[in-house]
């Protein structure tokens, strides 16, 4: 069976300010391949902004693996490196 | 404050001008005072209609508001205020109605009239007449100036309803009710309404009353028209948590509270949500998607009946509450589905961690992230002036 890719987003006050309200539009931007293989599911504080060592907010995390500075494509991309 | 447990008195109103005119000249107002558990509501009717009975009517029902409160004789503040108004430029009278009605918060009821259609009591659906005194007032004038006087103890579930004789004259020359609606007609509506729902609110009674009237003058009042209704009913209680307590060790405490509250429950915040879901060992539910006011959507919690995000969503509460009247609000994001069940409820406990996420202090955030404290304590000053509400602050 096809790998499967689980992406939580933080809808936390300080990552949703910082941009990741904007996260939310993620699975308009999958293509039809992508879609079927990715859950999308929000997530209050993943707690990675009360240690500065994980980086910067809006945070997200892909099958279990933080995102500093999330954005669409980013998350994109460590989708597809966990597809590999 | 205990005997208040045992009763919330709902006090609202509902009213239409007479057609054509912008200024409804019956006026109702209300008055909560707190610290001598009591409610004033007074109904007054101006001589005429427009502005000049609105001012006629304004005039009169502050008098009585602040003669009664300040527990002046009842005789004194009605010739006060009929040798106060000024005379009408065309009839060479001055006149307004008022009803006034003073309820101590132990049930303790006192009810005046001079000039408004005799109020309706009911006791759950059944029709209450206590004994009415009649007083005559000293003026100048002829005409016949009696006021009417009772006196009873109010239980729970009962209702006071007063109504303008624009509502009891409605209709009046159509071929349907060619002597208007009538005072027995309407003792049959209210308890019509009453029958349908026993739960219904003041707000709607009035309402009702008021279309009905609308109705009956086929939609082009002859006068102005008002209802205000008392309702001696169970508080309906609704608990609100936001953020997390200043001492963790307090947590058990705050999911306990919550789990055990008798009534509505809200819980704003992520981690306080997150807390109370760790304690009872239950799942959060964390919706995605986008709502009018751009706030972070809400999540789900079993057992609680909203989950949202905090301090953006109580500082859009308070905005809300400010700006409106309570009126029409839809359930366009968490800040409104909020306001509603709030606007809903009588008693509110506000249960509010201290404990403040330095990660919202950073000066470089795009947007200022207030203080939940501060931000908590003008909607419980909006609460409790604007809209009447009970409200009780912990700070945990």
């Amino acid at each position: 069976m096809d790998k499967k890719v689980n992406v939580k987003i933080c809808i936390g006050t300080l990552c949703y300010v910082m941009g990741g309200s904007e996260l939310q539009l993620l699975e308009e931007h999958l293509n039809d391949d992508l879609k079927k293989r990715v859950s999308i599911e929000g997530t209050t504080c993943l707690d990675y902004c009360h240690n500065e060592d994980n980086g910067k907010p809006p945070f997200a995390s892909v099958n279990g693996k933080c995102i500093q500075r999330a954005s669409i494509t980013k998350i994109i991309n460590q989708i597809k490196k966990e597809l590999e | 404050m205990k005997s208040t447990d045992k009763w919330f008195i709902e006090v609202d109103s509902f009213q239409h001008s007479k057609h054509n005119m912008h200024v409804c000249g019956d006026v109702f107002l209300s008055r909560k005072v707190k610290d001598q558990n009591r409610v004033v509501a007074i109904l007054s009717d101006g001589l005429g209609s427009g502005i000049k009975a609105n001012v006629l009517a304004t005039m009169t029902a502050s008098m009585a508001l602040n003669f009664t409160l300040e527990n002046q004789p009842i005789l004194r503040t009605a010739e006060t205020i009929l040798n106060t108004l000024p005379v009408c430029g065309e009839r060479k009278i001055a006149y307004a109605t008022f009803t006034i009605i003073d309820i101590d918060y132990d049930g303790e009821t006192r009810i005046v009239e001079y000039g408004n259609p005799s109020c309706l009591i009911f006791r759950g659906n059944k029709i209450f007449k206590p004994e009415w005194k009649s007083i005559s007032i000293n003026t100048k004038d002829t005409q016949d100036k009696t006021m009417y006087l009772t006196s009873f103890v109010s239980c729970k579930e009962d209702r006071i309803i007063t109504y303008s004789d624009g509502i009891s004259q409605s209709g009046i020359g159509t071929k349907l009710m060619p002597f208007g609606w009538g005072n027995n007609e309407i003792e049959h509506f209210a308890k019509d309404q009453i029958r349908k729902n026993e739960n219904i609110s003041a707000r709607s009674i009035a309402k009702s009353m008021v279309m009905q009237a609308w109705k009956n003058d086929i939609s082009e009042p002859k006068d102005d028209t008002t209802c205000g209704v008392i309702y001696f009913r169970s508080p309906r209680k609704m608990l609100l948590l936001s953020g997390p307590p200043f001492n963790s060790e307090n947590d058990l405490k705050l999911a306990d509270i919550i789990d055990k509250f008798p009534g509505k429950k809200v819980i704003c915040g992520g981690t306080t949500s997150q807390i109370v879901a760790r304690v009872l060992n239950r799942d959060i539910t964390v919706g995605l998607g986008f709502n009018a006011l751009g706030l972070p959507p809400e999540s789900s919690i079993k057992g609680v009946d909203l989950v949202t995000e905090g301090i953006l969503t109580i500082g859009k509460v308070s905005e809300i509450l400010e700006n409106s009247t309570g009126e029409d609000i839809k359930p366009s994001s968490p800040a409104h589905k909020l306001v509603m069940m709030l606007l809903k409820s009588d008693e509110i406990d506000f249960l509010i961690g201290t404990r403040v996420n330095n990660a919202h202090q950073d000066p470089s955030l795009p947007v200022e992230l207030e203080i939940r404290r501060s931000v908590v304590k003008k909607i419980i000053k909006l609460l409790e002036e604007k809209y009447l509400k009970k409200i009780n602050l912990e700070f945990i």
